[in-house]
């Protein structure tokens, strides 16, 4: 049976572009459940996560923005120790809003548009309106969010930097959608987010 | 060789956004609907340059088109017009264009997919073609771009109205030229 939540969590997408499934499950739950893990399901090569909580869906948001850092430098470290084959190479997208409660899932349109914003890629830029040089869209290990979440990260969290990476029109829903590549300030004048090498 | 410097200039914008795309592709095909856009990007993309447009960028049912001189812009947006009425391919597969006009400062540069138009007035005028109407079918234009149309059109547009842009702050004062006829 499903039901609307009351308190809005939250969906996320964690994608991995390699079989080290296992082990990105591993490090998911390190990262997410002290953080409000409610909702985690895989969608073949990746997670959907949902958070949730007990202050607000703002605080939800950001512990959320800083789950998916986390992830991104535990399989950085993850990577320096494996094959390259094993390595775990991921795009992460954050998106807020209310969903549908389904047993061990969660549905709606905010699912939905949490699945198009990780399907974004510099081959989404020519179809953008301002969109940034698609050289300086990473290929992976980076986290982008929707006007929603970057709205509250820059009202209640300074640690990140937000770089609207164009307008774009998503399947199914209506307008323009500014969607923002996220980044830790001190890498400011980093060329690249994250980089993984393998020893 | 070194890609030519940005050029930072005011230049009028149109939007073209058509409507009935998805009941296109849900009528005839996806098959079908990509067949009917190749035609669509074909003739509109040589009838941009016919008629002295600097770019035209596709996004899937839309584009945005550029003009140094105003005046270029409604002979293009009629010959679209009459690109749906008599093309084969085109005929009765749509239920009309959205148009948005306006004026504004950009920047025009070369990219790695070709030339790119950047800057405020770009997601200006894309959001107010939300504002526009196919029934009757119309062109919205801004104040900014109002200004500088042929007296002949400025004639033709109805009273103010704005409308408001929440991702800039601000609201645009517009009109609405009507095209039928």
């Amino acid at each position: 049976m499903s039901s609307i939540s009351s308190n809005p969590p939250l969906p996320v997408i964690y994608s991995a572009g390699t079989r080290s499934v296992r082990d990105l499950r591993t490090l998911v739950s390190e990262v997410a459940e002290g953080r409000g893990l409610r909702c985690l399901r895989s969608t073949g090569d990746g997670y959907l996560l949902t958070f949730y909580d007990p202050q607000s869906a703002e605080m939800a948001a950001i512990r959320t923005v800083e789950a998916a850092f986390e992830l991104l430098r535990r399989s950085v470290l993850r990577n320096r120790q494996v094959s390259e084959e094993r390595a775990l190479n991921l795009r992460c997208a954050v998106h807020l809003g209310e969903v549908d409660i389904v047993a061990n899932d969660r549905e709606g349109p905010h699912i939905s548009m949490a699945y198009l914003l990780e399907e974004i890629s510099r081959a989404s830029l020519p179809a953008a309106l301002n969109p940034i040089p698609p050289e300086q869209f990473p290929l992976q290990n980076y986290v982008l969010c929707s006007e929603e979440v970057a709205g509250i990260l820059s009202r209640r969290a300074q640690q990140w930097e937000l770089s609207s990476i164009g307008l774009l029109k998503l399947k199914g829903f209506p307008g323009w959608r500014e969607v923002f590549w996220c980044s830790p300030k001190q890498r400011k004048h980093s060329s690249a987010p994250v980089i993984v090498k393998n020893h | 060789m070194e890609a030519p410097a940005p050029l930072r200039k005011s230049l009028a914008l149109l939007f073209c956004d058509l409507a009935g795309t998805t009941r296109l592709t849900a009528k005839e095909g996806d098959l079908v609907a990509s067949a009917v856009f190749r035609e669509f990007y074909e003739h509109a993309g040589r009838l941009s340059g016919e008629h002295h447009s600097l770019t035209i960028k596709f996004i899937y049912d839309a584009f945005l088109s550029v003009f140094a001189n105003i005046d270029d812009v409604m002979p293009f947006v009629i010959s679209i017009e009459r690109l749906f009425a008599e093309n084969p391919m085109l005929v009765g597969r749509f239920a009309g264009f959205h148009f948005s006009l306006h004026y504004g400062e950009v920047v025009l540069i070369e990219t790695s997919y070709g030339r790119e138009v950047l800057g405020e007035a770009v997601a200006v005028v894309a959001e107010l073609n939300g504002a526009a109407r196919t029934l009757p079918q119309e062109i919205v234009v801004s104040q900014a771009a109002l200004e500088r149309m042929p007296s002949s059109y400025r004639q033709l547009a109805g009273p103010s109205e704005f409308y408001e842009f929440k991702r800039l702050g601000k609201s645009v004062e517009f009109h609405r030229i009507s095209l039928a006829g």
